[in-house]
């Protein structure tokens, strides 16, 4: 990592004179680069050809246990911005009822790099257009009404300092795409397929990873034919059955249902006023049954390939793998290292013993919150898809969401998917078109009673989780099997 | 801020890109914003962010490639790299099947009707003191959490086919609060919208939050039984679905394409209740006002459903160029969507009082859309959603969800209220890009589905 001398100089100079100034903690992040190139064909038109540069700092005080936080993209008055950061944590100092403590961690010098072959900002953009203008051919069908082929590319290099002299330096990189298509049916209703680019949680995470067939193209063919199949579907009726989650739509009901719920400034009230809180309260560790037993969940899980895999968080905290759910018991949350201070505190005995890592920031001019890393799912005993499909009695097999809504504490949801498969004493019988299922959480984990193994598990690659205020767009993975659910509401009432 | 300097850059920046005989659009977004967040009854982010994003977009042809930089952009060096960027990406672009409609600026324009100045010098110690006074006069027994977002955005467009320039000034608001009981864990809000320093009053919000702690706080809650019900849908709810109404329904492309509810309808077919207007309004103050959209086109209103009757679509330039039709000054990030009021009382409860059984949602959490082609939303009801009966409150709802249709929820509307008011809708990722609808107070529709509801609020 390049970093001019004189500003890295500056920069520390300025954190210790904030120091000096009686602020209880400083930190700051530098993003030299925060590069991302959009490409997107829709129908074979290039709509979006797209790059955008960033570049900027970022400071964040503590100052008698409230946070201010100011960013400048103009690195010619850096000064400036660490006075404004100061500034606003005086000005909300005046109104502190439970004040915020980052506690004390031993410095450390660290870095991370994601693991890549091939730097997507270094491969042509022809050769970029190439690739995805012969994924663009290989689905045109006259009954094909659209056709949608995107490639996301995102690098960040940056530099983390805090007052306790800690540096980090990071430079990660992300590859999404994803391949979709529309028919109409025969009702007239617009009927979707998709296929995201996953990972498998290994390898690497460059260009490489997008021209694996197994990953991407390979999957042409067979959205295709399903999706000819939607078009002649009848729609799934009401009813309450067993429902099979395949792991592109089981990501989602994890992200929304455990990931959401768990993140410890949502259970601690912090997001109330906008994405909402949890049911999860700080009695709930280590005594709520979240799910049966066949529920293990983790946060991290070593997995290398993975937009939630960034070694170090916007704390500087080492990102850490841990269980979240064991054997069905909620045991710990998504955290970061204030809000487990705070959280400690207020339940009187140390429910988190570190900081889980998860504290992120999406810009240099965004403040970190706690955020999702990977939040998994572990493989099972209960065999292969076919192994699950041969022991269910009366269900459906969903997959992809095309709709999510989830009440404001994550309590109950309702989903809807792009395809289902009825299963009929334990055989798939036929395609069901608008599939949608609904329940609430507790509930709905508990009736957990398959867990696909290995071979059903994937990584799925998130590129826009929502959330905080002012809103920030975060990265994230989720690695997760098949998974069976018994007596789930399923389709909508007449 | 844009200074004359900055514009002067731009501006030559432009005449050059025009001497190499470039086709090409200079967007300069420029936002000074704050926010205040609390949590746990004390502040727990003040922030602010003064940033330049300059985005460029060249044509050549039939291709197009474009370039964003968020940076100092105080140099025209830099600015003259980031356009050989788009001009590279454009020359490597596919050709598309179509001609792209030129971005050109219709006539030169300085807006600043929506800037206040005082509202620029909004301190966060104003807003502190703000907080502080609710927690006071509402009770500190309670939890408290919000945000208080507050800035000003200024934009300015060049394009090389004229030499007119468009500018922006405004500036725009969004308060919130939430008060949740500890231990019963009900939570009721209040917000409030605008781009004045006059349009927040302290003395409003600590009113609506007394009036509901009266509700939650002495009455039992009441949980809803899956089935169809008359609801009044407050603002938040009328603003968020109509919002997911037009997107799905209006926007040329969704309708061209027939992805939309109503692309199986033509101009003059009836789609919602007769009582039902709603068009796109640049000039309603109750909206965040655009005179220009980013493709420099004026903007003007446009009706999209009158009396219930299907009369309009909004087009922006590439799906206008698409499909051959006139492209309608919708290349925004900042729509004026406005819903046309009705004779309704101006509170709720009075209009409801012959209606018997009545649910009052006011807010919807996590709208989304099973099914785009039929019209389905689904969303649930959090904050101040209220069981009423003859016009008195008998208790206060837990979670319950509505998936319905919107022709169904907008095809049967009993009374709609004589008062509008202003929703901000702006969602903040990325740019500071502010959104605000003006709908009715109120709307009481009949034969609403509630397909479930929790044991919690």
């Amino acid at each position: 990592m390049n970093v001019d001398t004189a500003l890295k100089n500056s920069i520390k100079k300025n954190i210790n004179d904030l120091m000096d100034s009686s602020a209880d903690y400083v930190d700051v992040r530098y993003l030299l680069n925060d590069d991302s190139e959009s490409i997107m064909l829709y129908n074979g038109n290039l709509e979006s050809n797209d790059t955008t540069f960033e570049s900027g700092l970022g400071v964040r005080v503590l100052y008698k246990g409230t946070w201010g936080f100011a960013a400048t993209s103009n690195l010619n008055s850096i000064e400036n911005c660490f006075q404004q950061a100061f500034h606003n944590a005086k000005t909300a100092a005046s109104l502190v009822k439970v004040p915020l403590s980052m506690g004390k961690k031993e410095p450390h010098i660290s870095n991370f790099k994601s693991p890549v072959k091939i730097d997507p900002f270094t491969v042509p953009l022809s050769e970029k257009l190439a690739f995805l203008n012969k994924i663009d051919e290989q689905l045109k069908e006259e009954w094909i009404l659209q056709r949608i082929v995107r490639a996301d590319f995102q690098k960040k290099i940056s530099l983390f300092l805090n007052s306790e002299g800690t540096e980090v330096e990071r430079e990660l990189y992300n590859v999404f795409a994803s391949i979709n298509i529309m028919a109409l049916d025969n009702e007239g209703q617009m009927q979707n397929r998709t296929h995201d680019l996953f990972t498998t949680g290994n390898g690497t995470r460059g260009w490489e990873m997008l021209i694996d067939p197994d990953l991407f193209s390979g999957n042409i063919e067979r959205i295709k034919s399903e999706l000819k199949e939607l078009t002649k579907a009848d729609s799934l009726e009401y009813g309450k059955r067993t429902v099979i989650l395949l792991p592109t739509q089981a990501w989602l009901q994890v992200h929304e249902t455990i990931g959401h719920p768990l993140e410890l400034d949502r259970i601690l009230g912090y997001e109330l006023s906008y994405a909402g809180g949890s049911f999860v309260d700080l009695d709930s560790f280590g005594k709520l049954q979240y799910g049966s037993k066949k529920l293990n969940v983790s946060a991290y899980g070593s997995i290398e390939n993975s937009p939630g895999s960034f070694g170090y968080d916007d704390e500087g905290s080492p990102e850490r793998d841990y269980m979240l759910i064991k054997d069905g018991i909620l045991v710990n949350a998504l955290t970061s290292r204030a809000m487990i201070n705070e959280a400690n505190q207020k339940a009187g005995k140390q429910i988190f013993k570190e900081s889980g890592g998860a504290a992120r920031a999406t810009a240099f001019y965004r403040a970190p919150i706690d955020r999702m890393t990977n939040v998994n799912i572990l493989p099972g005993s209960d065999g292969t898809l076919e192994d699950i499909i041969a022991g269910t009695e009366d269900g459906i097999i969903v997959d992809y969401p095309n709709s999510w809504s989830i009440g404001s504490n994550r309590e109950h949801f309702h989903f809807g998917c792009e395809i289902a498969w009825e299963v009929k004493k334990g055989k798939i019988t036929r395609v069901l078109k608008n599939p949608t299922y609904q329940g609430h959480t507790i509930e709905f984990y508990n009736s957990l009673s398959a867990v696909g193994d290995r071979s059903t598990w994937q990584v799925g690659q998130v590129d826009n989780c929502g959330k905080g205020e002012p809103n920030q767009v975060m990265q994230l993975g989720h690695g997760v099997p098949v998974v069976k659910f018994d007596n789930v509401i399923t389709g909508e009432r007449k | 801020m844009i200074n004359e300097k900055i514009k002067n850059i731009i501006i030559e920046s432009r005449d050059i890109a025009a001497e190499k005989k470039l086709q090409a659009s200079f967007l300069l977004h420029y936002e000074n914003s704050h926010l205040m967040r609390i949590g746990n009854n004390s502040v727990s982010l003040s922030t602010s962010e003064e940033l330049f994003r300059l985005d460029i977009v060249v044509t050549i042809g039939s291709k197009q490639g474009s370039h964003t930089q968020l940076g100092d952009i105080s140099s025209i060096d830099q600015i003259l790299r980031s356009l050989e960027i788009a001009e590279e990406k454009a020359k490597v672009a596919n050709d598309k099947d179509y001609t792209p409609i030129e971005d050109i600026v219709d006539e030169e324009v300085k807006e600043e009707s929506q800037y206040d100045s005082d509202f620029e010098k909004l301190s966060p110690s104003f807003k502190a003191q703000a907080y502080a006074e609710i927690f006071n006069q509402v009770g500190d027994k309670y939890n408290y959490s919000g945000s208080w977002s507050s800035g000003y955005t200024e934009q300015f467009i060049a394009t090389t086919n004229n030499r007119n320039t468009a500018y922006h000034k405004g500036t725009d608001q969004l308060f919130s609060i939430v008060l949740k009981h500890p231990e019963k864990h009900w939570e009721i809000t209040s917000s409030q919208t605008g781009w004045r320093k006059d349009d927040f009053s302290v003395e409003s919000v600590i009113k609506q939050l007394k009036e509901y702690v009266e509700y939650y706080e002495n009455l039992q809650p009441v949980k809803i039984e899956p089935n169809k019900y008359t609801v009044v849908l407050g603002p938040q709810a009328i603003a968020e679905v109509i919002e997911m109404a037009i997107y799905t329904g209006f926007w040329g492309r969704i309708y061209e394409e027939k992805q939309g509810w109503t692309s199986n309808n033509k101009f003059g077919d009836k789609i919602l209740g007769e009582n039902i207007s709603i068009c796109d309004d640049p000039a309603n103050d109750n909206t965040f006002k655009f005179k220009f959209d980013l493709s420099g086109q004026s903007r003007i209103k446009r009706m999209l459903v009158e009396n219930g009757i299907f009369k309009g679509l909004m087009y922006d330039p590439s799906t206008a160029a698409k499909f051959n039709k006139q492209k309608t000054g919708h290349n925004i990030r900042s729509s004026s969507i406005s819903v046309k009021c009705g004779d309704g009382e101006e509170c709720p409860l009075e209009a409801v009082k012959s209606l018997g059984d009545v649910l009052y949602i006011p807010a919807l959490h996590y709208i989304n859309l099973p099914n785009i082609s039929k019209g389905i939303f689904t969303g649930s009801s959090r904050f101040n959603a209220l069981y009423v009966k003859d016009g008195k409150v008998v208790g206060p709802i837990y979670s319950s969800r509505i998936t319905d249709t919107f022709q169904n929820v907008f095809g049967d509307v009993a009374k709609i209220s004589k008062a509008d008011i202003s929703v901000n809708l702006s969602n903040t990722y990325g740019r500071r890009a502010p959104v605000a609808s003006s709908v009715p107070k109120y709307m009481v529709c009949r034969g609403v589905k509630i397909t479930d509801s929790a044991d919690s609020f």
